[in-house]
């Protein structure tokens, strides 16, 4: 689902920020000015959105696309991903800093000045002690983002009490110089795409450490969430002290409201854009009526291809899936077409762990579909005829299908299998329960940012495991991946994103796919976006969070 | 329609009618088994709809012989990649899709995911009703899921039945503290909506199955809804049954057998029993159209019959996110559900009109 994040476990895996820093002063040369955009200077008064449902609307608690989707024009940190389709997407561009940090040599030390005259869009200037003030807040509010902060210096004794976390040593800030500098105990290949991340946008100081609802915090980019109703509605305008590109990075952007209806009823949210009452839909297409909608509304409905790899966990604490050969036997099963097709088609087959958006992916293409040899190794692993639970999200159509597809395949090959489902609100509570002890279930992976420490380090390192919330559902623990992900982590700066460690990556992807077989990746899913005809879909411009709805025109 | 006794009167009640009818004719020396089976076999609407449920029941005990020589499909078969012959022609049991890049890398879907529309006769008796989004055969489903429904009907009305015959005959024929127990116990399943409870304790039950007392049941067992909803309709039906044994309690013949020496279990199940058999008889009738109708709402909101099986609740589950685009994989089971409970009430109508023409048993609820 496109809808589903989860809390990253603590990335402590250090690395190395050079090809970060290069690819910043990439960007810092080739900055390009929203209002020289396709889509700029196309301002229209509003646009009427419909919208998956959103947990909170509040930058310090949302782990949430459809929340982080809005979030990129209303709350901005120091560095933000670009706002750019293509490879350009995963570009880390300064947004409230002047510029890309000055970094040490050891990568260690970052130095952020933030731009002069920024005001948050209740008229408060934004000072350099928000920034710090910000992370506190994250960590008495007990946020789901608060273990991306754990490399930083003297985070431990907010990390052990977070409610009564009030500064973290590491972060000084200087409103005068209006500098923010950040120093981590090691180095961290990821450190800039976590300070891209929602949890590190600057809200004001003094802002109560509590979930804000309505109105949520005041906006610190060209929007400001004016009001929002839980799983209602919400309405954004432009911040009345943002002025005209301000920041460079972030597209001025075009409609002057935007009003949104949130609803996660697939039908009847296309139905809003049919009946023309909304402009654009945020949710999939229903894949039923997919055929229906394309070939009637032809190119108003656009599809692009998102960084996520849907999956089978198989648990490798329980039997049967502690034998690799009935791992490898459930891989061999698959038919990863069918799969695709149970989707409607919004997908691409896949046996890689990292998607294809990846510099590190490298195409493994092992598993042809071999029902006998799938059975063999059923037999071979002595665990024929035994009792395999499939676990599945019941309330979503394609999820519940793909779980007693799965429950189809697992009996054919000989085991005794059943299925259990979930409703999708508690499926990833329960799954991530060792208690639970789920043998092997749905389960899919979209990334936060794009590098590979979102994927392994979440979810293939056997020393992040936990007894709770656990992303690790198959409890892979090998001591060889395990050192090997730390390894990468912790390269030198330079080697954070050369060729070599890449091609360390791209092997990782395929030892853990292939040698171990520790999961069943199948697809890599298609998300639509769906406008009514008095939208010019040329104006989509889908980034790392998807469509943003900033840059959306009218024909 | 027709007058009454006196021919005076016009009136819509069917059990008037009978009376009326019955009126000039002997019924000495007859039992009221044989008065009441003449009562029955003159209201041919009542046996009409009694037929149709013998047809329904007889198609779904059917479901087995309909797989493998009609459909060719067992009930969980899947069959996503699947082709059939129609006239001749290959089609995809459910249509391809899938995604392709353009010269330019512009991304290009072509939707697929489409299950086949109904057949009729065309496919050689495959997919007669169409096929569900795996490839499954609808037709053989919604006989397998008659069967499962008419099941857990009719056997939880059953043990339903037999508890309320039970605590009634004890709250009625003891009284006193024994009947403010039982009545008590009926309240507080009373005090919860029907549905409330069943959902409550069928998703329960569901996730970790029944392991208690030496039973041993699966999370995805049949017997879990069963049970569930023979529990829930206890008070339902042992209410209306202990007022009629409160009543019978005070007759000269159960003061005669206590006179003669009958011990009080003798006296409930000799004498008060075969007074109250056919009210029961009716409440039953009743009590099991009730049954399927709650067996498809559980199973309709996930609590109810466990999926890969199918029931008709979880059969329209399956077709509500289809009603536009394959509406028939919601209609079909539905059709199915409002045939069965509409032949099941008015044979139970008919049933109670035939046996006692004045009474106005019912369900309450």
């Amino acid at each position: 689902m496109r809808s589903r994040k989860r809390w990253s476990s603590v990335l402590g895996a250090a690395a190395v920020l050079m090809a970060l820093a290069l690819v910043a002063a990439g960007c810092g040369s080739k900055k390009k000015s929203a209002s020289s955009s396709k889509t700029s200077g196309k301002t229209f008064a509003t646009l009427k959105v419909v919208w998956g449902d959103t947990d909170y609307m509040d930058p310090g608690l949302s782990y949430r696309l459809e929340s982080w989707q809005l979030f990129q024009n209303i709350y901005e940190g120091l560095v933000v991903q670009k706002h750019a389709g293509g490879a350009a997407s995963a570009d880390i561009v300064p947004a409230l800093a002047s510029s890309m940090p000055t970094v040490n040599s050891a990568g260690t030390n970052y130095k952020f000045t933030l731009r002069k005259g920024l005001k948050y869009s209740n008229g408060k200037p934004i000072k350099a002690s928000d920034f710090p003030a910000t992370i506190a807040r994250d960590f008495k509010m007990n946020s789901p983002g608060i273990g991306f902060y754990s490399n930083i210096v003297g985070s431990d004794a907010c990390e052990k009490n977070p409610t009564s976390c009030s500064s973290i040593s590491g972060i000084v800030a200087d409103d005068s110089a209006g500098t923010v500098e950040v120093k981590l105990k090691k180095p961290q290949s990821d450190f800039m795409y976590v300070m891209s991340l929602p949890f590190s946008a600057l809200v004001p100081a003094g802002t109560a450490a509590k979930p804000l609802t309505n109105p949520p915090p005041p906006g610190n980019g060209p929007y400001y969430m004016v009001s929002y109703q839980p799983h209602k509605s919400f309405t954004i305008k432009r911040n009345p002290f943002y002025k005209k590109d301000s920041i460079p990075t972030v597209p001025q952007g075009n409609p002057d409201q935007v009003v949104g209806n949130i609803t996660d009823d697939l039908a009847a949210s296309a139905q809003k854009v049919i009946s023309k009452s909304a402009d654009y839909d945020e949710n999939l297409l229903p894949t039923d009526r997919l055929a229906q909608i394309q070939k009637k509304y032809g190119p108003q409905v656009k599809f692009f291809t998102t960084p996520s790899t849907y999956y089978f966990f198989m648990n490798q604490r329980t039997p049967p899936f502690n034998k690799l050969q009935a791992r490898q036997a459930v891989n061999y099963a698959i038919d990863r077409n069918q799969l695709v097709k149970i989707r409607g088609g919004l997908g691409r087959t896949t046996q890689n762990f990292l998607p294809p958006t990846y510099p590190q992916y490298k195409k493994i293409d092992v598993y042809k579909l071999d029902l006998n040899k799938a059975k063999q190794l059923v037999q071979q692993s002595g665990t024929k005829g035994m009792k395999v639970t499939v676990y599945t999200i019941g309330d979503t159509e394609i999820d519940k299908a793909t779980g007693e597809y799965l429950q189809g395949v697992l009996k054919s090959i000989g085991w005794n299998a059943g299925i259990r489902e979930l409703a999708g609100g508690t499926y990833f509570t329960i799954v991530g329960n060792q208690a639970t002890k789920a043998q092997i279930g749905f389960t899919d992976w979209f990334q936060d940012y794009p590098y590979p420490t979102d994927w392994f380090g979440v979810l293939e390192d056997g020393t992040k495991i936990t007894n709770v919330h656990n992303n690790n559902n198959s409890n892979v623990n090998i001591p060889a991946v395990n050192k090997e992900i730390e390894r990468l982590s912790h390269l030198p700066p330079a080697q954070a994103s050369s060729t070599s460690t890449n091609d360390a990556w791209a092997k990782l992807d395929h030892d853990l796919m292939v040698k171990y077989a520790t999961e069943v990746p199948y697809l890599n899913g298609l998300l639509t976006d769906f406008f009514s005809t008095r939208m010019d879909p040329g104006c989509d411009v889908s980034d790392n969070f998807y469509a943003d709805f900033s840059q959306f025109c009218l024909k | 329609m027709a007058t009454s006794e006196t021919g005076a009167e016009f009136t819509l009640d069917t059990a008037a009618e009978l009376a009326a009818q019955e009126a000039g004719r002997g019924i000495e020396g007859k039992s009221p088994w044989l008065l009441a089976w003449r009562r029955l076999r003159r209201n041919w609407i009542g046996l009409l709809f009694l037929l149709v449920f013998v047809l329904i029941v007889a198609g779904c005990l059917l479901a087995p012989v309909y797989a493998s020589h009609v459909s060719h499909q067992g009930v969980n078969d899947t069959n996503v990649g699947g082709t059939i012959t129609v006239n001749g022609k290959k089609i995809d049991v459910v249509s391809s899709g899938g995604v392709t890049t353009g010269p330019n890398g512009e991304v290009k879907v072509k939707a697929g995911g489409v299950p086949i529309g109904p057949q009729w006769w065309h496919a050689g008796g495959r997919y007669v009703l169409g096929a569900d989004s795996l490839g499954r055969d609808i037709a053989t489903r919604i006989l397998y899921g008659g069967e499962n429904s008419l099941q857990v009907g009719i056997v939880s009305a059953a043990i339903c039945a037999a508890l309320s015959i039970f605590l009634a005959l004890l709250a009625g024929y003891y009284g006193g503290a024994v009947d403010w127990i039982i009545t008590r116990f009926f309240d507080l399943i009373w005090a919860f909506p029907v549905i409330l409870l069943g959902i409550a304790l069928g998703t329960a039950l569901a996730i970790n199955g029944f392991h208690h007392f030496g039973i041993n049941l699966s999370g995805s067992s049949l017997w879990i809804p069963t049970f569930v909803i023979s529990y829930v309709y206890i008070p339902y039906l042992a209410r209306p049954l202990r007022g009629q044994i409160l009543s019978l309690r005070q007759t000269e013949f159960v003061e005669a057998a206590t006179a003669q020496g009958a011990g009080p279990f003798r006296i409930m199940f000799s004498e008060l029993l075969p007074n109250i058999a056919s009210t029961m008889l009716v409440l039953f009738t009743l009590i099991v159209a009730n049954t399927i109708l709650t067996e498809a709402a559980l199973s309709f909101l996930g609590a109810g019959v466990q999926p890969p099986n199918p029931s008709w609740g979880t059969l329209i589950s399956a077709g509500e996110n289809t009603i536009q685009s394959a509406p028939w994989l919601g209609i079909a089971p539905g059709i199915a559900i409002v045939l069965t409970v509409l032949s099941l009430n008015i044979f139970g109508d008919a049933l109670r009109d035939a046996l006692d023409p004045r009474a106005k048993v019912r369900i309450e609820h």
